[in-house]
């Protein structure tokens, strides 16, 4: 599994299409409003699915670590979420922990880690 | 040669590019573009602080909030630019008139095109520029589609630029053109 993290519109699914040759069926992109899937060979937005979590009251890493074999060949996209104050509303803190744990566990899981940062690729794993 | 800075706030990036702007024309004319319109006394009082700081550095000033390509007309060809910030220029083009909060949806790309041209034309060129998009936070429109816009510039500068340096509590990544300075 390769992921891809970077602030929002720093132009990571961009860099996924170029370097994969991915289409768009070959994409997944997640939603705040429903589950997630595993099915397609790029996972993109997984900070909405994280946000799904929190509202359903669900354990966003323990999915992942459950169905493993379906996205240890993926590409997985996460927004870095990380670098703000403390948010004030209890959901918000809970949605940045949550997208940190997970995105802990997929680094750890990892081929590689590339962080994108003003369209540019930082390898740091 | 041209370089873009980026980092969060009170990060020390201002400092860094002027140190940089300098080293890079050791003979030649550096002008700091500041983009900045202040708006009230307060404003005044810390950009007048601003041109104390720079007072040694040898820089000439252009206050330029707009139409930033017109720099080149006023300091030539043969200089040294130091653009500070992207940030503000962004704000002055996409939000004319701060009151009516009415957007220029426009604005990012004619202030990516008259940037761009300041890297082709001038001798050289830092740009210094704020990343604002790693924080938890759902934004209102206005501000999504001004962090997109600042992103459009931002990614722009980067492919355009020999150097992209990220600055972080004054410490110094180099993230596009090694770590030579």
């Amino acid at each position: 599994m390769d992921l891809i993290i970077g602030g929002a519109y720093q132009g990571k699914l961009d860099y996924a299409k170029r370097k994969y040759g991915l289409e768009e069926d070959g994409i997944f992109t997640c939603s705040e409003n429903s589950d997630i899937s595993f099915d397609r060979r790029c996972i993109n937005s997984i900070q909405e699915f994280t946000l799904h979590c929190v509202r359903e009251g669900l354990d966003a890493t323990e999915i992942f670590r459950a169905r493993k074999n379906k996205w240890e060949n993926s590409i997985l996209i996460c927004e870095d979420i990380f670098c703000g104050v403390v948010p004030l509303g209890a959901d918000i803190r809970a949605w940045r922990e949550m997208t940190g744990r997970l995105c802990a566990y997929l680094s750890s899981e990892a081929n590689s880690v590339t962080r994108i940062f003003c369209g540019l690729e930082q390898k740091l794993k | 040669m041209n370089i873009l800075i980026s980092g969060g706030c009170k990060n020390g990036k201002s400092g860094f590019a002027q140190r940089l702007a300098v080293k890079l024309s050791p003979d030649g004319k550096r002008y700091y573009v500041a983009t900045m319109i202040p708006y009230d006394d307060e404003d005044r009082k810390r950009i007048a602080l601003h041109i104390a700081d720079r007072a040694e550095l040898g820089f000439g000033t252009l206050e330029t909030g707009r139409d930033i390509a017109t720099v080149i007309e006023k300091g030539g060809r043969n200089a040294t630019y130091l653009v500070d910030s992207v940030t503000a220029l962004l704000l002055n083009e996409m939000f004319p008139d701060m009151h009516s909060g009415a957007a220029d949806q426009n604005a990012a790309k004619r202030c990516a095109n008259g940037l761009l041209k300041i890297a082709k034309e001038a001798k050289n060129a830092v740009f210094v520029t704020d990343y604002i998009y790693s924080d938890a936070a759902r934004y209102d429109e206005f501000t999504e589609s001004y962090r997109s816009s600042l992103a459009y510039i931002d990614r722009v500068l980067a492919a355009e630029c020999d150097k992209v340096i990220e600055l972080c509590a004054g410490n110094v990544s180099f993230i596009k053109g090694g770590i030579n300075l």
